[in-house]
């Protein structure tokens, strides 16, 4: 079996268990809690896209995931845009503004890169808090990106009118969609043509230029695809919480999604999704322990990097804990030689 | 003429204290290519010591200032030993460095916010009274924060031009393997310049705090100015940075004027990002010659 055929057998059984959740769990608290680990998965997938698979050092993947928020809902509350519309526009939005960063940043070396888009995330966040001059002033005095209160009000995708009761279970199949969608786009990218491109520019520099291959032409590409899904997920955000406001920003927010995708691994395929499971069950487990959070999230990050820097997902690797149990167990039932055929064999 | 003076005094008292604070910053990158992300927690703390030792144990503020320099410079120390240490024998050291020490900062900052609580308090290390240029006060806290830079600044260049230890740490930002065949100790001298950036960013934070207020997170904009200042002279380039860090002050002081605070960072983001787009390495920065 090929491994992009491995990827969509496991993507499809997950698929499978995520639909019938609901329904075994209808509490509206797990299911809401669901929903949001759904999208931050989207995110965290996307960056480490970025991250993990362009080499882009970009700490404005929450920059982007706001503008697609703030875009879908500035839409709605000013010009009364649909939000079937407005959070796919949102999305178009988002790439312009990722472009905007890209051509800013990417001729940069990597840590220019990490630099710049940390400072433009926070200048972003410093204008929209301290805007205190009134743009409109419906029902109060609202600033043209709503200020520290940030934007309500601006519409909604029709979920709530048409299930009344059970519209928190329609947004889960939402958020497990756009999900779907974004883990499709890793595997095309990671296993398509654009990560075979920046495998080579990682092995072998020098060939891979030397046959035409631009880095920053593909690290553009990668910025603009992972710019749109956070973008749409920025929307469905807004859509679900019914409002955007600056926290979006937090460096509270940024911590918790990076340790994700360093906790499961970066530049894989399954390692964001696993990081963002584990750490959304971790951070339900201490909730009794919350002022302790972020130091815990700085602890896991210090330790991950550290002492596990593949992540999760190399425990399942051949050489990990995980291949070698299973190496173990087989020998066991006697199929040694059959098992240690395949196993010699290098694995990508 | 009185609005001049008045930029220029506040101007230079700012590139004072991001003198101090990127200096530590330019130093690390250029010898270990690490960006301490944890800086701006420990500037904070350096702030918080003097506040312990003057308020607390009653300590003379010489000898605070010292106290928290030397904490600070053990806490780069720790930084070294904990992480950079074991990082340097992996591959990808510049990414991960980068993402520890962002965990590092949290927990810094997270246990200062836990151990002072959220609110602002005063810095007791100030000094009070004011002198008179040309009809305009300056407050003599501006003039002692700028002293203490230019002292600090003369000893940096000092300690990097006329001792072994110096040479050692501007042979090892030159070429790492070079300095390494040449008997130099570069683990020794990495533990070195961590200290020392640990011991400037807690002088910074004590001025920094000395003309705003304490809070568990005052450090992250020096940080990101700090950061700004080292990318727009060249990574790791120290004089430049000073350089930057006087030029970029006096420049946020007069747009602060002209434009008002609110867009004053902003403006000084813009005025970079056309400068990198210019110079992608920097002003002072030399381009890097990559061989494959």
């Amino acid at each position: 079996m090929t491994q992009i055929k491995r990827d969509i057998l496991f993507g499809l059984c997950l698929v499978a268990i995520a639909s019938v959740l609901p329904f075994l769990f209808p509490g509206r608290y797990v299911v809401t809690q669901a929903t949001l680990f759904f999208i931050w998965a989207v995110v965290v997938i996307q960056w480490n896209l970025v991250l993990g698979v362009g080499g882009i050092f970009s700490l404005a993947q929450m920059a982007l995931f706001a503008s697609g928020a703030y875009a879908t809902a500035m839409m709605g509350f000013y010009w009364k845009v649909p939000m079937l519309l407005a959070i796919p526009l949102g999305g178009v939005v988002t790439v312009a503004v990722g472009m905007l960063i890209g051509l800013a940043c990417l001729r940069l070396r990597g840590p220019y890169v990490a630099l710049l888009t940390l400072a433009i995330a926070q200048v972003i966040y410093v204008l929209i808090v301290n805007d205190t001059a009134c743009f409109t002033s419906t029902g109060g005095c609202m600033p043209l990106f709503g200020g520290v209160r940030g934007i309500g009000q601006f519409g909604d995708i029709g979920f709530r009118t048409l299930f009344p009761r059970s519209w928190h279970i329609a947004h889960y199949f939402v958020a497990l969609a756009l999900l779907v969608v974004a883990v499709a786009t890793s595997i095309v990218i990671i296993r398509g043509p654009l990560g075979l491109a920046f495998r080579s520019l990682r092995d072998n520099p020098g060939y891979a230029v030397s046959r035409g291959i631009s880095r920053f032409k593909y690290q553009l590409w990668i910025f603009a695809v992972s710019a749109f899904l956070t973008g749409i997920a920025g929307g469905f955000y807004a859509v679900h919480f019914r409002v955007v406001g600056p926290t979006v920003f937090s460096f509270q927010l940024l911590l918790f999604l990076i340790a994700m995708v360093v906790v499961g691994g970066l530049g894989t395929i399954w390692g964001p999704l696993l990081g963002a499971a584990v750490l959304m069950l971790a951070d339900e487990g201490v909730k009794e322990l919350s002022e302790y959070r972020n130091i815990g999230l700085g602890l896991l990050l210090v330790m991950f990097i550290i002492l596990q820097p593949g992540g999760l997902v190399k425990l399942f690797s051949p050489n990990g804990i995980g291949g070698r149990v299973r190496k173990a167990c087989s020998r066991v039932r006697g199929r040694s030689q059959v098992q240690n055929a395949t196993s010699e064999r290098p694995t990508d | 003429m009185e609005v001049f003076i008045q930029i220029i005094a506040s101007g230079l008292t700012l590139g004072a204290m991001y003198a101090v604070a990127t200096v530590g910053l330019s130093l690390v990158y250029g010898s270990l290519n690490m960006l301490n992300m944890a800086h701006g927690a420990i500037l904070t703390l350096g702030g918080y010591l003097s506040y312990v030792a003057i308020q607390h144990l009653g300590l003379n503020p010489v000898l605070a200032l010292v106290l928290a320099a030397a904490v600070c410079a053990g806490v780069g120390l720790l930084i070294y030993l904990g992480a950079a240490l074991p990082l340097l024998r992996a591959e990808g050291f510049e990414t991960n460095i980068f993402i520890a020490t962002i965990g590092i900062g949290a927990i810094l900052e997270n246990l200062m916010l836990k151990g002072f609580g959220p609110y602002p308090i005063p810095q007791p290390l100030a000094i009070a009274g004011h002198v008179i240029i040309g009809n305009v006060h300056v407050p003599l806290q501006n003039l002692f924060i700028l002293a203490v830079a230019v002292v600090l600044m003369v000893a940096v260049a000092f300690v990097l031009e006329r001792t072994r230890i110096g040479r050692a740490i501007r042979a090892t930002s030159m070429n790492r393997e070079a300095a390494q065949l040449m008997g130099v100790r570069v683990g020794r001298v990495y533990a070195q310049v961590l200290a020392v950036s640990g011991a400037l960013a807690a002088v910074s934070g004590i001025m920094i705090s000395s003309i705003a207020t304490l809070s568990p997170v005052m450090g992250g904009d020096p940080m990101l100015k700090a950061f700004i200042i080292c990318v727009v002279a060249g990574l790791g380039n120290v004089y430049g940075a000073v350089l930057a860090a006087v030029v970029l002050g006096l420049l946020e002081a007069s747009t602060q004027y002209i434009l008002g605070v609110r867009w004053s960072f902003a403006t000084l983001l813009l005025l970079v990002i056309l400068v990198l787009i210019w110079r992608p390495y920097g002003l002072f920065g030399r381009t890097l010659v990559v061989r494959l």
